[in-house]
């Protein structure tokens, strides 16, 4: 089993012809995820105490709140990160991670509707305004740090191997605010007549705790990488 | 590596389904007992002794009598003046009796006595008669306004059984009281609405569907009472007030609204009272206000169970005079709910419902004569005792003399003892002996009441010991059947586990080269099916679920087709650089094409959703089909056209993808565009098949059914033994049908190409006809449903059978499992009784049958799911080639293991865990409030989906079969040694 995953690891590496940015350290990791979390409390001190809104009564506009102040600090943190650091500078992985948040948004979208989302006119903007949140959550980091590398982001998402602590800090909390929203689905059908049943009230506090948890666990994998690969270079 | 062997696989599956399909029957027969109800009215009959030869004949002469002529007949037959002459019936929804009288000889709270003053002082002046009136669980409204009518309990298959109406056919008060010509009103609950549809002169039904609302509900009543009360001209007026059943859901028993809503119900009964005495005045018509309560309530305020607080209803006979005096003490005593019925049945003088187990409230009739108190006694005798016949066939006249007249001086008592034919007899006789023998001194009468009160004791025996005994044989679960069916499902639920278990860990030899990605332990569609699985089993044990399960399944479909488009993905190659070999170009084609096929079954699968909303709660949201049917018939029909066109069409080119092609192919490709077309001119010619019922379409409908019932059936029969066998250049194609690469080996045997391409046939041939049928026997509505999961069905044939799919193969059955189980709500199923089309039914069908249109019901019902089998012959066809070793080198058991093996085992098992569970939860649930309007239904279905699940595995494996022997026995064996050789084995296969 061991010997298997390191004999994939050094194939892709032969593959992959682009340069890997450098580890990034667990403290360094710990603040990127803590201001993550914190803009997103920030978001919703916002939306609760100075627009006086909340996710139940006005989904569609926290969302926008959410997603619009949690797009820079992902942005801009992300960015630092990228790879080719030397064919791509700053302000370019900015760009295309600015790029990334229509084509995530589209693709949440269609996955949403896919699974059950309603489709009639009154609920398209709150099912856009999640969808670019999910972008948020999910896309932005890997278009900013990985570019339009094709076989980096097959690999991130599609079979769910990151290698390098950069690369868990963007696949766990994409999978974990994808799995979350799917749980958060379950109480939809459930007749307690509760405000926070509709949808994406419920999905939306599911993305945000699969998010959340997916933030610290995947610390503790930055963590555990760092060490190893610690002890491989002694 | 230890295998199994094809014949031990095949015991141990046959035994498995042996055992689940006792312990299914014992475990049915034990939950919904089904005892024998008498059906139609009692009539003048009931007025005289029961005889030997139950009287059939009797009641014909009756039938057709005059309200009046049959009231004047009753009059005469019952022999006791009515004492009321109108009824009001007050029901309280959820009033516990403890409320009003109090419990254990306790008065009621201080606030509640406070609350309703007017009640307290008329049972304080003996003017109201209360009773503790317990009732038989469930203690839902609907049953139990059943007993209260009827003095019937019922069972759930009674109300199963008359599916297509909720209205009440057996023996009732209600019913009886509009025989003899009552005019009778009805305010409040439209439960009694919807159980006797048509019997009342004016009505006002409320809904008990906002539980949140206490005040309006009522006062859609109350507002109509003195309106009411100022007429004169209805017999029977019933007001049903649910605010009480409300405050208690909203907040228990000690509400803070209880007191008010009490007091709001004790100004009604002051009003209805005043009234009966003003009447009493004017008119000297009297009037009995009952007040009773359908159910009590739990601390919370639930009810549906049995325990004391939810079952102790009241019972409140307040008259225009005092009743006996001196029983004001005796407020406190207890009856049985189904006395009601009876009771009023006797006051009134109308026959006692047939199937009552109740007994007369003997404290009511005490205004009588000692006569006409004994003939009460007599007639409710009757009853019991001819209910007691029905359902004791051992109860005969021929052991006992049962009807023996005795005019001896000296009755005879005797101790009655032994089986319960004897006891009941025994009692029976002995009230029957002393009322006789009483009746015959009349002379000397009146010097005698201690032989009066001895008579009452004998009748009362009798009535309490039949009654108890009727009730509990209608309520009692014999809990050793249900832990003997529940053992034995769960028994086969592990065997068909353990099978499954086994053959999916044979490493096969052909999976060898692949053994590295064979033994990587779990991936994550494998995970999520059997966590699926588990989601399902724990959302089963939720009403709300329940009724919503089509959310459920088609969240599960569209996640696991969604995890199958990443899997697709993972091969996906997007870089250039890579295309230098072949074989990865080969590769990226057919993953754009799985890809492309995942997409369609997605899309297809969300336009299903949004075809029917579905379910209990949200029925009334926008959908698809409301806004197709408000657009207009002609556009339906013209999409059901062009959809039947589409199936045609695709159909058909599914058929000729296969690349040999033969003679054979063309001529059923000829036969299938041939039934087509047909189908297409019947929808032309008759665009309306629901609304117009004319003998033209039922013949064209007719004809259809034979044309394509033979067609397939010749097809498959006929197809393995012209199948051309010589297939030289197969191995060179490459095809959709066949991707899977085909080692030269595979030459030497043709015979499993050839049932590769005949399976292939028939299996389109299978769907193809079933979608044709489908079209003809759905609602218009659902055309185009029936063509989307057409497509689906095809659309997962390709995605699995090419190159490409690493998925195992019981992941892929399962997936199409629930392709099938998503698209069963697709087309507008759902949990509850009420979706079933009883209409289609009768399709094309001339004379009534009840075998007939159930079939056809089952075939419209279950539609999804038998296709979702019929693909598995397709299936089969197309996963044959892979295992070119096995075929190779293996005999005939391994041969049809491997083909059939999981195609069979995976459905067979899921459904087992699924119908396992569900009973149990069943089991859990007997006490729940819901569990007649939403876990019994649902009990139904899963039932017949069982059902469905034996017919549809019948159908694979008798096609798979029939097809195997043929082309690898019958058809060499006829080759190489001609007829006699052939007729010889066939014979010997027979005798096996």
């Amino acid at each position: 089993m061991d010997r298997r995953k390191s004999n994939e690891t050094t194939k892709s590496s032969t593959t992959s012809t682009v340069e890997l940015p450098p580890p990034i350290s667990a403290s360094e990791a710990l603040i990127v995820n803590a201001l993550c979390a914190l803009g997103l409390a920030f978001a919703f001190w916002i939306a609760n105490t100075v627009y006086s809104i909340e996710l139940v009564t006005h989904p569609s506009l926290t969302l926008f709140f959410i997603w619009i102040t949690e797009l820079p600090i992902v942005t801009l943190l992300y960015s630092r990160y990228r790879q080719n650091r030397k064919q791509c500078t700053y302000l370019r992985a900015v760009g295309r991670g600015v790029l990334g948040v229509p084509v995530g948004a589209l693709l949440n979208f269609l996955g949403a509707i896919a699974v059950g989302a309603p489709v009639t006119f009154q609920y398209l903007p709150k099912t856009v305004n999640w969808a670019l949140m999910m972008s948020v959550f999910t896309t932005i980091p890997a278009s900013c740090v990985l570019g339009s590398s094709w076989a980096d982001w097959r690999r991130i998402f599609a079979q769910t191997k990151p290698k390098g602590s950069i690369e868990y800090l963007i696949c766990l909390p994409a999978h974990g605010a994808v799995i979350g929203a799917w749980f958060g689905a379950w109480p939809m059908p459930l007749d307690w007549e509760r405000p926070w049943q509709e949808w994406p009230i419920s999905v939306s506090y599911g993305t945000v705790a699969g998010y959340l948890v997916a933030l610290v666990a995947s610390l503790g994998f930055v963590l555990a990488c760092g060490r190893s690969q610690h002890i491989k270079r002694e | 590596m230890s295998s199994i062997s094809c014949t031990k696989l095949t015991l141990f599956s046959l035994a498995a389904v042996a055992i689940q399909f006792i312990g299914l029957s014992i475990f049915v027969f034990g939950f919904f007992p089904v005892k024998p109800l008498l059906s139609g009215y009692s009539g003048c009959e009931s007025f005289r002794r029961p005889t030997c030869d139950n009287d059939g004949a009797a009641n014909q002469s009756y039938a057709s009598l005059s309200p009046d002529r049959r009231r004047f007949l009753y009059q005469e037959g019952s022999e006791i003046p009515p004492l009321y002459d109108r009824l009001v019936l007050m029901v309280i929804d959820g009033l516990p009796a403890e409320f009003v009288l109090g419990k254990k000889g306790q008065p009621p709270s201080k606030a509640f006595m406070e609350a309703m003053p007017y009640t307290q002082s008329l049972l304080a002046s003996g003017m109201a008669v209360g009773y503790h009136a317990i009732a038989a669980a469930p203690t839902v409204t609907m049953p139990r306004l059943k007993a209260m009518v009827s003095g019937a309990i019922g069972g759930f298959l009674d109300v199963a059984f008359n599916f297509n109406t909720l209205a009440y056919l057996d023996d009732n008060l209600v019913a009886q009281f509009f025989k003899i010509g009552w005019k009778m009103v009805m305010h409040g609950d439209d439960t009694w609405l919807r159980l006797f549809p048509g019997l009342f002169a004016r009505h006002d039904g409320v809904s008990s569907f906002f539980v949140k609302d206490t005040v309006q509900v009522d006062q859609n009543v109350s507002r109509h009472l003195g309106d009411e009360l100022s007429r004169d001209d209805w017999n029977f007026l019933i007001l049903h007030y649910l605010g009480l059943d409300h405050v208690g859901h909203i907040g228990g028993r000690n509400c803070v609204l209880m007191a008010p809503k009490l007091f709001e119900m004790d100004e009604v009964v002051k009003m209805i009272h005043i009234n009966t005495l003003r009447n009493l005045e004017n008119d000297q018509r009297k009037t009995l206000l009952v007040v009773v309560s359908d159910h009590g309530m739990t601390e919370n305020g639930n009810h549906g169970g049995s325990s004391y607080e939810e079952t102790d209803s009241i019972a409140l006979f307040i008259g225009p005079k005092t009743h006996a005096s001196g029983h004001s003490s005796s407020n406190h005593d207890t009856i049985f709910q189904v006395d009601i019925a009876p009771t009023i049945a006797l006051l009134f003088g109308v026959p006692i419902p047939k199937n009552n187990i109740g007994v007369l409230i003997s404290q009511m009739v005490d205004s009588l004569t000692d006569d006409q108190k004994l003939r009460a006694l007599q007639l409710n005798s009757w009853q019991l005792f001819r209910l007691l016949q029905a359902q004791l066939p051992g109860l005969s006249c021929r052991n006992f003399p049962c009807d023996a007249f005795v005019t001896n001086s000296g009755p005879t008592i005797s101790e009655c003892k032994g089986s319960k034919e004897k006891l009941f007899c025994c009692l029976y006789l002995n009230a029957a002996t002393l009322h006789d023998a009483w009746k015959a001194k009349v002379v000397t009468r009146s010097n005698s009441t201690e032989g009066y009160n001895s008579i009452v004791a004998a009748y009362n025996e009798f009535l309490s010991s039949a009654s108890e005994w009727l009730s509990h044989k209608a309520t009692d679960k014999p809990i050793n059947l249900l832990v003997l069916g529940v053992a034995a499902l769960v028994v086969s639920c592990l065997i068909l586990l353990g099978v499954v278990f086994v053959i999916h860990k044979e490493v096969p030899a052909w999976e060898t080269q692949d053994h590295d990605n064979y033994v990587k332990p779990w991936k994550i569609d494998e995970v999520f099916i059997l966590f699926g699985i588990l989601i399902l089993v724990i959302s089963m044990g939720s009403s709300s679920m329940i009724e919503e399960e089509h959310y459920i399944w088609h969240f599960l479909t569209s996640t696991i087709n969604l995890l199958f488009f990443r899997k697709a993905i993972q091969s996906l190659e997007f870089n250039k650089a890579h295309d230098f070999l072949n074989s990865i170009k080969e590769q990226k084609n057919t993953s754009v094409s799985q890809i492309s096929s995942l997409f369609l079954i997605l899309f297809s699968g969300r336009i299903l959703r949004g075809w029917h909303q579905g379910g209990v709660n949200w029925t009334n949201l926008p959908d698809i089909s409301k806004w197709l049917e408000q657009a207009g018939n002609q556009y339906i029909n013209l999409i059901q056209i062009a959809s039947c066109a589409m199936v045609i069409i695709m159909g058909i080119s599914v058929l000729f993808l296969m690349q040999s092609k033969t003679k054979v192919l063309t001529g059923i490709g000829l036969s299938l565009l041939m039934s087509g077309l047909f189908v297409l001119q019947h929808f032309m010619k008759h665009p309306d098949m629901s609304a117009s019922y004319n003998k033209d379409a039922n013949l064209s409908v007719q004809i259809l059914f034979a044309v394509l019932g033979i067609t397939t059936i010749a097809v498959v029969l006929v197809l393995p033994w012209i199948m051309p066998m010589q297939t030289p250049d197969i191995c060179s194609r490459k095809n959709f049908y066949m991707s899977a690469s085909v080692p030269v080996e595979i030459q030497n045997s043709t015979p499993i190409l050839v049932l590769k391409d005949s399976l292939y046939i028939v299996g389109c041939l299978y769907i193809t006809s079933w979608c044709l049928l489908q079209l003809l026997l759905q609602q218009s509505i659902n055309a185009v449903p029936v063509l989307l999961l057409f497509i689906q069905f095809l659309a997962s044939m390709l995605t699995f059978s090419s190159n490409g799919s690493c998925h195992k193969q019981w992941v892929e059955i399962t997936a199409l499992y629930n392709l099938g189980m998503a698209g069963h709500f697709a087309l507008g199923n759902s949990n509850t009784l009420a979706t079933i089309d009883v209409a289609g039914a009768f399709i094309g069908i001339s004379s009534h049958s009840t075998f007939l249109s159930g079939l056809l019901m089952f075939i419209i019902t279950y539609a999804t799911p038998m296709l979702f089998f019929l693909s598995m012959v397709l299936y089969v066809s197309v996963k044959a080639t892979i295992y070119p070793l096995v075929i190779k080198k293996g005999n005939s058991g391994e041969i049809l293991k491997t083909l059939l093996g999981f195609p069979c085992l995976v459905p067979l098992t899921i459904n087992s865990v699924l119908m396992t569970v569900y009973t149990i939860i069943l089991l859990l649930m007997r006490n729940h409030l819901f569990i007649w309007s939403v876990f019994s239904p649902k009990y139904l279905y899963v039932c017949a989906a069982t059902a469905c699940v034996y017919v549809g595995i019948c159908i694979v494996v008798v096609t798979v079969i029939h097809t195997y022997i043929v082309l690898f026995w019958l058809r060499k064996s006829f080759s190489i040694s001609g007829k006699a050789k052939g007729t010889w084995w066939s014979s010997k296969l027979r005798t096996n």
